[in-house]
């Protein structure tokens, strides 16, 4: 748990990073054009990136740095650029049949938000974390996935669900950077590489689902198609 | 006596100053449409020309059509002796309600001009406080919300604490709590100060908001509403920027030269936020009415967002 003890405006630094990287996540509930999720998701990812290397630079971990390179380059640049590649080919612009609107779904979420801060409140007491950036690192990193799975339930088109799933994964990612900050870098590798692998198949997945289905939406699928 | 004078300098300041800004903005925003646009000081001949007017009642109206102009004008007094207009430290006044009270005592204001929407029975008052009020049931839970943010900021009610808390620690200003206070309440000052994308330019009483609650009036008691909404709005203004966006640069010790510094910076700063505004105006366009929800949950997000970064 968060080894080094950090300045006043280091942590500051930390909480406003952590907590623009939540912000953003709102966005891609709070918007309904595919194109704005794959930017927020893109610069959420850019968000982390820049968590990663302010905590390899106060810290001294000097292997965040290359983490910090890869998940701008990867989370960051190729898999938004991938995902935006299969939202042109598919031609969905925007998703058509959300089960609740933009700012019911933005209060939901902000409920979600309240819950996993009592939860990392709780778990900060239970474990003794003096310091209070890992409770709100914890907040963060519970409340991006809670948030990836609403995506997930709201929505029914297949790259919001793809994209859902990414957004999970930085949640992880993000918690896993400011909690536990020296693990072990090969790990990072092989989840960033996963990472990539399940975009392709979902990508191949997708058209798959739209040569032969006709349809994306997981809601359309459930008619009987002959 | 001194911090007499300055107390009802501070309410003077607002008084006098209050149409000034509304005929900066008005002026910018015709001139960012390549129009000409009237005279900044178009606001204070509009008031000379009504006060000189003869009043016309409804047949209708009772007693609160009368109160109405007269109570929101007093409570738009009233709140600048609470908030940090010309200094920063307390006046003698200043300790007689907090940043809660201040806030009630402006709703106080539109509560009435609300009633005096419906009062006369007239379809286009009734259609503007009907609206006003849905705007308010969004915006009021978020403005309690942000003041409760700065609250827990400060660990105290007065607003003056928190301009000198945010005035001299940056951990503290530049801490994401404080940050999503500021966006929070920048959109309720949109919301509250009837500015796009909530309010219409077209000057039709079908796309009016709180414009229409005030139809029915004229003469010196139109011209005390319309200065009492002004005073509204550098009020807003006075607590957006003296309160959460820009704490430095008032007087500290009360003397006639910091006095009047502080009253240019007012003016420099002032109209810099005026100017976001016009550009706000210009650049959004109108939303539907039941679309207003979103930007206010956007408000009450940032809110939450706030309380919860500052619990950490």
């Amino acid at each position: 748990m968060l080894i080094f003890h950090l300045g006043p405006l280091a942590s500051s630094l930390f909480s406003l990073l952590a907590i623009l990287a939540l912000v953003l996540s709102f966005v891609m509930l709070g918007s309904h054009w595919l194109k704005n999720h794959v930017y927020a998701f893109s610069a959420e990812s850019w968000v982390i990136a820049a968590i990663s290397a302010s905590i390899g630079y106060y810290g001294h971990y000097p292997e965040l740095y290359l983490i910090a390179a890869l998940s701008a380059l990867f989370r960051g640049t190729l898999l938004p650029y991938l995902v935006l590649r299969l939202v042109k080919r598919l031609n969905i612009n925007r998703e058509f049949t959300p089960l609740l609107k933009p700012s019911s779904s933005m209060l939901l979420g902000a409920a979600l938000v309240i819950f996993s801060y009592e939860v990392a409140r709780r778990l900060g007491i239970a474990l003794n974390l003096a310091d209070n950036i890992a409770v709100l690192a914890l907040t963060c990193m519970f409340s991006l996935k809670l948030i990836g799975f609403l995506m997930m339930i709201l929505r029914s088109e297949a790259i919001s669900h793809i994209l859902g799933l990414l957004v999970i994964e930085n949640g992880i990612f993000l918690g896993s950077q400011i909690i536990v900050p020296g693990m072990p870098a090969l790990l990072e590798l092989v989840i960033i590489f996963d990472l990539v692998t399940i975009v392709m198949a979902f990508g191949m997945l997708v058209r798959y689902l739209q040569s032969h289905a006709g349809t994306t939406s997981s809601r359309g699928l459930q008619k009987l198609v002959g | 006596m001194k911090d007499i004078l300055l107390q009802v300098a501070q309410v003077l300041t607002v008084l006098l100053l209050s149409p000034l800004l509304h005929g900066f903005i008005v002026k910018m925003e015709e001139k960012v449409q390549r129009g000409q646009g009237p005279s900044i000081l178009q606001p204070y001949r509009d008031l000379w020309k009504l006060f000189h007017k003869t009043q016309l009642v409804p047949e209708t109206a009772t007693w609160v059509f009368f109160a109405a102009p007269v109570v929101a004008f007093v409570a738009m007094m009233i709140v600048p002796m609470l908030i940090p207009v010309l200094t920063n430290f307390p006046l003698p006044l200043s300790d007689m309600g907090d940043i809660l009270g201040g806030g009630l005592i402006l709703t106080l204001g539109s509560f009435f001009i609300l009633l005096a929407g419906l009062d006369t029975g007239q379809p286009f008052g009734g259609l503007g406080s009907s609206r006003a009020v849905m705007l308010g049931i969004l915006a009021e839970p978020t403005l309690i919300l942000v003041f409760v943010g700065i609250t827990f900021l400060d660990h105290s009610m007065l607003p003056f604490v928190a301009n000198h808390l945010l005035a001299q620690n940056p951990v503290a200003y530049w801490s994401p709590a404080h940050i999503f206070l500021i966006f929070a309440f920048l959109i309720l000052l949109t919301v509250e100060t009837d500015r796009l994308p909530i309010h219409s330019t077209i000057p039709y009483e079908i796309y009016m908001i709180d414009e229409a609650r005030i139809l029915e009036y004229s003469g010196p008691l139109l011209a005390l509403l319309k200065w009492a909404s002004w005073m509204k709005q550098f009020i807003l203004y006075t607590i957006f920027l003296n309160v959460f966006l820009f704490p430095w640069g008032l007087s500290m010790s009360g003397d006639l030269g910091s006095v009047l510094l502080a009253l240019l910076i007012i003016l420099a700063k002032y109209g810099a936020v005026g100017l976001f505004m016009v550009m706000v105006d210009t650049v959004q366009s109108r939303l539907r009415f039941y679309r207003y929800q979103e930007p206010l949950a956007l408000s009450f997000l940032f809110a939450v967002l706030a309380i919860v970064a500052d619990q950490l």
